[in-house]
């Protein structure tokens, strides 16, 4: 007899239809958890399923869509084992030997971690312990369904996974528009889920099943899995206090057989869908041949939302996120200032890159926390796919597991360390390999001799299980200026790559450049060459404007820019570019009367750029410190007071603020010595937006201005736990720090969190800021200081120190 | 569903300017953030009909609905003459806070504005569904209140949670609850709306138009 698994790959398979719905109609009301009634009323959910059996349906899910332990503390593993009973007892009792109990997971109605306050690892074991007490009770497979954000869905699989031997099935729910609640796409689906070995995927609920067959197109023109297809019976209507829905099982059977000549191997039904429903479709449905599903021969890399293919346009990644050679950067790893790696990504990002590579290799540091922290935090504020650079696999590891999507991996080499240590962690949690052919022997000195290195890392990466499609093959540049005949090799490996192996390409391509003045210059012109060889993803600085006018004329003259319309995106200004320049920095130019600097006046009148060009001007002629004190915290105090008299509002107030720190930062630069430097440094100030509270826009606003008046601030981010900002507080010797609150249902932590911190350290000063706090309260809760805006904050600080 | 564009004085009210308008800068910036902001907005709603009952007395008012029971004088109050309410609940979806996430890192003037700019939104949204609301029960001879949400007044902001769970809000429409209260998406709206007989306010008019 065939495995549950085996069925799932050559088969056709009816689920069932909606168990809420069915429920309903037995007495269970709005609101009402469904999963409670495993436990109180099992011979209510086993008729459910029995129908279903009679039906026809091959597999029933058990009644366990909202089962986890955040709704039922320490009951979850219980009523999964029951609900697992319940569904086999009525396969029993419907005589059905040959059907299947599949485990029902949803989404645990929490959002995760960086968008929501679910923990990505907290996630991971909700399911993990559903996923093994349904195992346990002898269910066949798993059914992960209703997901509308791809990274809970990861942390399902991954738990069911982790905890079971069970195939795991995924299905999502996507609106009208063929997106998920937080971007995905039906290719994204398809690229995360293969790589994370799930054994199909498909689509359920929200839709009917007429709205689903776009999707459907979609999904099976980039998986290679059996495609699951369970649509809701029509797109429902509220009537009163009941949601209804349109589609007859006739109706809904006829279009269901439509599906099926779609390449569909999977068919049932979602809310609203009855057993009547599931007969009518299985009997339309079966007129139809079985197709198997077809093996897609894509490369596919996505990032939360959008997936993009390797191979056919190539890409840019942008190479500024890592260390080397580079001392701000450094410096930010050893501080775990994240803030600046996501500065960072931001600004590649709007520069051009595709996607990102991310390494934050730094001997003194933990790589692997680093990863983690730098990939989520990287993640909440870009959407494109990253590419995870490191030679330590646990830092890939870490990586791998947090990303969000389906990343790069850079690297795997022909070396027998590498392959044992990178090809499991690939094969897990899936992910589009960067090859470089060298091996134990070193680098090969021809390229025919790198095509023999990269065909043994194929052969044994196919031999754990990864295909040869997620791999693409680096043609490893070097630096011309060690030997002129490297810049040739590497470009004919890529030649030979794409025409003997047919794999995508890749080259870190400011590597040739070491060594040779006006490098952008070389690095733009290889970047051409190799482009011209084929090469599919280029790894460099999308901030150098040379390489990516050399990219983007390229794509121009290849036609592969569709009405040269990205081209003309960027250089459509460029011959009156100076010219624009000058006149708007003329007309927003205004001398103050009182015959104060420009510098002061494009601090007061919020123009970024125009105040660290003249910040660097000025700094000719004037020392920094003078030029902080004479004109940057004049400017400061001036919109300062403005604002505090309601003369200047809130954005103004932030536009000088951001123009008043592009010129600290200049200015700030130019500092001598370590005297000057701490005497430009007022205090050391920490700030937190207090646990359970994620609204930190308030903190944001001080941080900026406590910044720029010469403080310097640790942030510990949002929904920081008491235990962090006493331990923060006690190694940094820290004499005043701020709290802020958004609800009243957060200034209890904020209460717990002073508490803590008077306890351990009676002398630290605390300030405390957001919208329900008032000056008595304030006290009330034992803070010393009340802010009742950002300004106030200075004020105060300037007070303490 | 696309939204419309919501009220500049409100965008302008949410950032602090009253009875004055921003200068150009910040107008241009608004206008920018609008742009940007709006087509990226997924609105969705979800609501139910429950019937009301009142409970208590003036001294300790209570109200009961859905299941619940709320002790509230500010509801009791807002909901006098009901006969039910729709419990109703509203997002623009998770890119907002994405965008504003994002500016506070790069530039937070704009984090500031697009907070403006979909918080306007949001309850432009909602004044949208309402009058969708207004209009169906209208043909069917009742009226509605204004909508009052948990934390209003004396409304205890914990049954967000209930409404959260009795209008299953996560699969329904994407909206989440964290641990300390705060909805995620952020720009969402969760309110209760009175429904009431049109005749207990203007019952003479009715009377003359329908004489049965």
């Amino acid at each position: 007899m065939k495995t549950p698994l085996e069925r799932i790959r050559t088969e056709r398979l009816f689920y069932d239809g909606a168990t809420g719905t069915m429920l309903q109609k037995l007495g269970l009301q709005p609101g009402e958890f469904p999963e409670t009634l495993n436990l109180t009323h099992p011979e209510m959910v086993e008729e459910v399923a029995r129908q279903y059996f009679l039906s026809g349906a091959d597999v029933v899910n058990t009644n366990t869509f909202g089962l986890n332990d955040l709704k039922f503390p320490g009951k979850a593993g219980e009523i999964a084992r029951a609900a697992v009973g319940i569904v086999k007892r009525a396969r029993e009792t419907a005589g059905r030997s040959d059907g299947l109990v599949s485990l029902d997971m949803g989404p645990t109605g929490k959002l995760l971690e960086p968008l929501g306050d679910l923990s990505f690892d907290r996630a991971v074991s909700l399911y993990g312990e559903v996923a093994k007490a349904g195992e346990e009770a002898g269910a066949d497979l798993i059914l992960i369904e209703t997901m509308g954000d791809i990274y809970e869905a990861k942390a399902a699989v991954l738990g069911a996974k982790e905890s079971s031997s069970l195939p795991v099935l995924v299905t999502f729910t996507f609106d009208s528009s063929g997106k998920l609640l937080t971007g995905g796409t039906p290719e994204t689906v398809a690229a995360v889920f293969e790589g994370l070995g799930a054994d199909a995927i498909g689509l359920n609920c929200s839709l009917g099943p007429r709205e689903m067959i776009p999707l459907i197109r979609r999904f099976r023109e980039y998986s290679s899995l059996p495609l699951i297809a369970t649509p809701n019976a029509g797109i429902p209507f509220v009537e009163g206090d009941r949601t209804v829905y349109p589609l007859s099982p006739d109706k809904f059977a006829s279009v269901m057989e439509e599906i099926a000549g779609l390449g569909v191997q999977i068919f049932g039904g979602c809310c609203g869908t009855t057993p009547d429903h599931i007969r009518a479709m299985i009997s339309r449905v079966r007129e139809i041949p079985y197709e198997k599903p077809v093996k897609k021969e894509r490369t596919l890399i996505a990032g939360q939302a959008e997936a993009l293919e390797i191979g056919k346009k190539p890409l840019v990644i942008g190479e500024r996120i890592n260390p080397t050679g580079k001392k701000r950067f450094k410096e930010a790893l050893k501080n775990h200032d994240v803030n600046y790696l996501m500065s960072q990504a931001i600004e590649e990002e709007q520069a051009g890159a595709d996607v990102l590579d991310v390494n934050v290799g730094l001997p003194g540091i933990d790589e692997a926390e680093m990863m983690k922290d730098a990939v989520t935090s990287i993640q909440s504020v870009s959407f494109l796919p990253l590419q995870l650079d490191s030679s330590d696999p646990s830092a890939l590891e870490k990586g791998l597991r947090y990303c969000n999507g389906k990343p790069l991996v850079n690297s795997v080499s022909g070396k027998e360390e590498s392959l044992r240590n990178v090809l499991p962690l690939v094969k897990k949690y899936g992910g589009v390999l960067v090859v470089l052919p060298l091996d134990e022997a070193g680098i090969p000195a021809t390229p025919e001799e790198r095509i023999q290195v990269a065909e043994k890392v194929i052969r044994r990466a196919e031999e754990y299980g990864i295909e040869r499609k997620e791999l693409v093959i680096d043609g490893l540049t070097m630096a011309v200026s060690a030997d002129p005949s490297f810049g040739e090799t590497t470009l004919r490996t890529i030649r030979l790559v794409r025409e003997q192996l047919g794999l995508p390409t890749i080259l870190g391509v400011s590597n040739v450049s070491f060594g040779l003045p006006y490098r952008e210059n070389l690095n733009a012109t290889f970047l051409a060459m190799a482009l011209n060889e084929g090469l599919s993803l280029a790894i460099v600085n999308p901030n150098s404007e040379g390489v990516m006018a050399s990219y983007r004329a390229y794509l121009a003259l290849s036609g592969q820019d569709d009405q040269f319309s990205s081209y003309i995106e960027a250089y459509r200004d460029v011959t009156g570019r100076e010219l624009a320049t000058a006149k708007t920095a003329g007309t927003e130019k205004t001398q103050e009367p009182g015959g104060r600097s420009s510098l002061f006046s494009a601090v007061m009148h919020g123009l970024p750029e125009e105040a660290k060009k003249l910040a660097k001007e000025a700094l000719k002629e004037t020392p920094p410190l003078e030029l902080i004190d004479r004109e940057l915290i004049p400017a400061l105090d001036e919109v300062g007071r403005g604002f505090e008299k309601k003369r200047v509002y809130l954005p103004q107030l932030l536009m000088s603020a951001e123009a008043a720190k592009a010129a600290f930062e200049v200015v700030r630069s130019r500092l001598s010595g370590e005297g000057e430097r701490k005497t430009a440094v007022k205090g050391r100030i920490v700030l937190a937006t207090v646990k359970n509270d994620i609204h930190d826009i308030g903190k944001n606003i001080v941080k900026i201005l406590l910044e720029n008046y010469g403080y310097d601030v640790i942030d510990l981010g949002r929904d920081v736990p008491p235990e962090k900002i006493v331990e923060t507080v006690v190694s940094e010797g820290i004499r005043l720090v701020g709290l802020s609150a958004l609800m009243t249902t957060t200034v209890v932590s904020m209460e717990e969190t002073i508490r803590e911190l008077k306890a351990v350290r009676p002398d630290v000063l605390i300030m405390v800021g957001g919208a329900v706090l008032t000056p008595d309260y304030a006290k009330k809760i034992g803070a010393d200081f009340y802010a009742k805006d950002a300004m106030e904050s200075v004020r105060i600080a300037d007070q303490v120190f | 569903m696309t939204s419309e564009t919501p009220d500049k004085k409100e965008i302008y009210r949410y950032l602090g300017y009253r009875n004055e308008l921003p200068d150009e800068r910040v107008v241009r910036k608004v206008d920018a953030a609008v742009e940007k902001l709006m087509p990226r907005l997924r609105p969705k709603s979800v609501y139910l009909e429950f019937p009301l009952e009142f409970c208590g007395n003036e001294e300790s008012p209570a109200l009961s609905f859905a299941g619940l029971t709320v002790q509230s004088n500010a509801l009791w109050k807002h909901l006098s003459g009901c006969t039910s309410v729709i419990l109703f609940a509203l997002t623009v979806g998770p890119e907002p806070d994405r965008l504003i996430r994002r500016s506070e890192v790069d530039r937070i003037s704009d984090a500031v504005i697009y907070q403006a700019v979909s918080a306007a939104a949001v309850e432009s949204e909602a004044d949208r569904l309402n009058e969708e609301l207004i209009r169906s029960y209208g043909e069917r001879g009742f009226s509605l209140k204004t909508r009052f949400s948990p934390g209003y007044g004396d409304f205890d902001l914990a049954f967000q949670k209930d409404f959260i769970r009795i209008l299953n809000t996560p699969k329904a429409i994407g909206l989440t609850l964290t641990e300390g209260l705060l909805m995620i998406p952020s720009k969402s709206i969760t309110a209760v709306i009175g429904v009431y007989r049109k005749e207990s306010m203007n019952g003479s008019e009715t009377s003359n138009e329908n004489p049965t």
